[in-house]
């Protein structure tokens, strides 16, 4: 893999902001072992992994804390890996545009710098905690532009969050007051994403399938539980699994090789 | 600019390489006045420079150390620092093929991986110190590759500033010492800058628009001079002297006037 960082001016957010990306490359592995490495050649186009972190997170968490690259480069994926802040991938009403940023800057950003297929059936989103409703969430907000997602522990239910932070039970770091406009209305609203997806589907959009995974041992677990009964009810196609595990990365380090597995990935370079 | 730093496994240097890069994007000053969208036009591509470093350095020197992003970004163009250690660019005896990196493997690599220009007009390459001795080196061994070549303050006479400053020299490792006096590289008549523009020459090759410029008061600029005088009864060169030491401050200053003497067309071509 070759591994960016890379710093620009994001007009959406009106700040700088940091990317982690990761493009399969030949390396010292493939060479030690004389593993195919015909892949990449000029014309080679990518599919690519947008991958989302968590609460208290960044663009460095995924790679620090998670061997994402050693996997990405076994099904020769792209990896995008954003900030988005305590957002919680919303388009803040007092605050940054996460969402117009991440569904519609970021994508031409990368792929009019970076070797990835800008076609729905390459891109992905998965994401952890705040980041698996972010993938869910971007995949239901622009549900032409992913073929799947996938959310690892995910706070899929945000009513449900929002309640536990209300009530106390959750230490949260959100401003639910800087996110929304009125964090009352949240229930109904396309940031409620079991609303989200009635509506989408009512405007006979196809959701593209989801992955939800989490630990039977997460505090995050029984929302989980309910939130894919909910899913199932809708009729989406969602695959669930759960696993031993809490809320921790070595969860996500393990589980997100699954969610790799899961995608329908081609595993090489693709063609346009 | 988009600031990107690169790590990727070298087969020429058969380990990881750094690489730093701007990639002209859509700024700050540019939304404030509703411009720069050309810049992600997808059917065209950046004009680039390759930016080398001088002795003891890295591919972090030019961004730390001068305004580069911002000169850049004025004329819209790519710029590509990487990191070739102490090896004056050159294929080393006892150490990596630096020469074969920055002139075979790292072009072809990052015209895979972002939208540069494949053509010869729109691809330069210049360097400070031991690095203007590596833009004419590389420049020269692959003169179909590169429209310009800019020394600043280069060590074009790379073995007579070696054997006359030995202090500098006995600072460095032994692999490097040999990348320049070893009984390889003296053999190879290429790595002697003169030499290398005369066979260039007798083999009917096109030269790239040929630049030097040093300070006056650089320890360096003697050995310019005398480079030059044999070099410009060879080829034409243009070469300007300003006053000024080998230090910062000049390859700050005069890195736009290398920009300025470029065929730059100040957006994507």
């Amino acid at each position: 893999m070759a591994f960016f960082q890379v710093n620009f001016f994001s007009p959406t957010l009106c700040f700088n902001t940091d990317i982690n990306v990761f493009i399969p490359t030949p390396n010292s592995d493939e060479l030690l072992n004389k593993k195919n490495s015909t892949y990449y050649h000029p014309g080679s186009k990518f599919q690519v992994l947008y991958l989302l972190h968590g609460a208290y997170g960044d663009y460095t968490d995924w790679m620090r804390l998670t061997s994402i690259e050693k996997y990405a480069q076994n099904h020769k994926l792209a990896v995008v890996m954003p900030s988005a802040s305590n957002s919680f991938y919303q388009d803040m009403y007092r605050g940054s545009k996460y969402l117009t940023y991440l569904t519609q800057e970021l994508p031409a950003f990368v792929q009019s710098l970076f070797p990835v297929s800008p076609r729905r059936e390459d891109t992905f989103v998965a994401g952890l905690s705040m980041g698996g409703y972010g993938a869910v969430k971007l995949a239901f907000q622009c549900p032409e532009q992913f073929a799947a997602c996938a959310s690892l522990s995910g706070a899929i239910d945000l009513a449900a969050v929002m309640e536990a932070a209300r009530s106390g039970d959750l230490e949260s770091p959100f401003r639910w007051d800087a996110i929304f406009e009125d964090p009352s209305k949240v229930p109904g609203s396309d940031a409620d994403l079991f609303a989200l997806g009635k509506k989408r589907m009512a405007e006979g959009r196809k959701l593209p399938p989801v992955y939800q995974t989490v630990g039977v041992d997460d505090f995050i677990y029984p929302a989980n539980v309910t939130a894919h009964q909910r899913l199932v009810e809708m009729g989406v196609d969602v695959t669930y699994v759960e696993a031993p595990g809490i809320h921790d990365w070595d969860f996500w380090d393990t589980h997100i090789q699954d969610v790799l597995n899961w995608f329908p990935l081609a595993n090489k370079e693709v063609a346009l | 600019m988009a600031h990107i730093q690169m790590s990727f496994y070298s087969n020429a240097l058969k380990k990881n390489a750094n690489v730093m890069i701007f990639l002209p994007t859509q700024d700050a000053d540019d939304y404030l006045f509703g411009s720069g969208n050309a810049k992600y036009d997808p059917n065209k591509k950046y004009q680039t420079l390759y930016l080398l470093h001088g002795s003891y350095g890295d591919c972090t020197d030019w961004g730390r150390l001068s305004s580069v992003e911002r000169y850049a970004q004025q004329h819209c163009l790519a710029v590509v620092m990487p990191s070739a250690e102490n090896s004056s660019y050159l294929n080393m005896d006892y150490g990596e093929a630096y020469l074969d990196y920055i002139g075979r493997e790292l072009p072809a690599f990052l015209r895979i991986m972002f939208p540069l220009s494949e053509k010869r007009e729109d691809t330069f390459i210049a360097g400070l110190s031991m690095g203007g001795y590596g833009a004419w080196r590389v420049g020269l061994e692959y003169p179909e590759q590169y429209g310009a070549i800019a020394s600043l303050s280069g060590g074009m006479q790379m073995r007579k500033i070696h054997s006359g400053h030995s202090a500098h020299m006995d600072k460095m490792d032994k692999n490097y010492q040999a990348a320049v006096n070893g009984p390889r590289n003296t053999a190879d008549p290429r790595n002697d800058l003169l030499e290398l523009l005369k066979q260039d020459l007798a083999q009917g090759r096109q030269l790239p628009r040929l630049y030097m410029t040093c300070g006056t008061e650089d320890f360096i600029f003697p050995y310019n001079e005398s480079f030059y005088e044999e070099a410009a009864g060879l080829a034409p060169i243009t070469y300007v002297k300003h006053p000024g030491v080998h230090d910062w401050v000049f390859w700050d200053t005069y890195l736009r006037e290398v920009m300025d003497w470029l065929p730059l067309a100040g957006e994507k071509v």
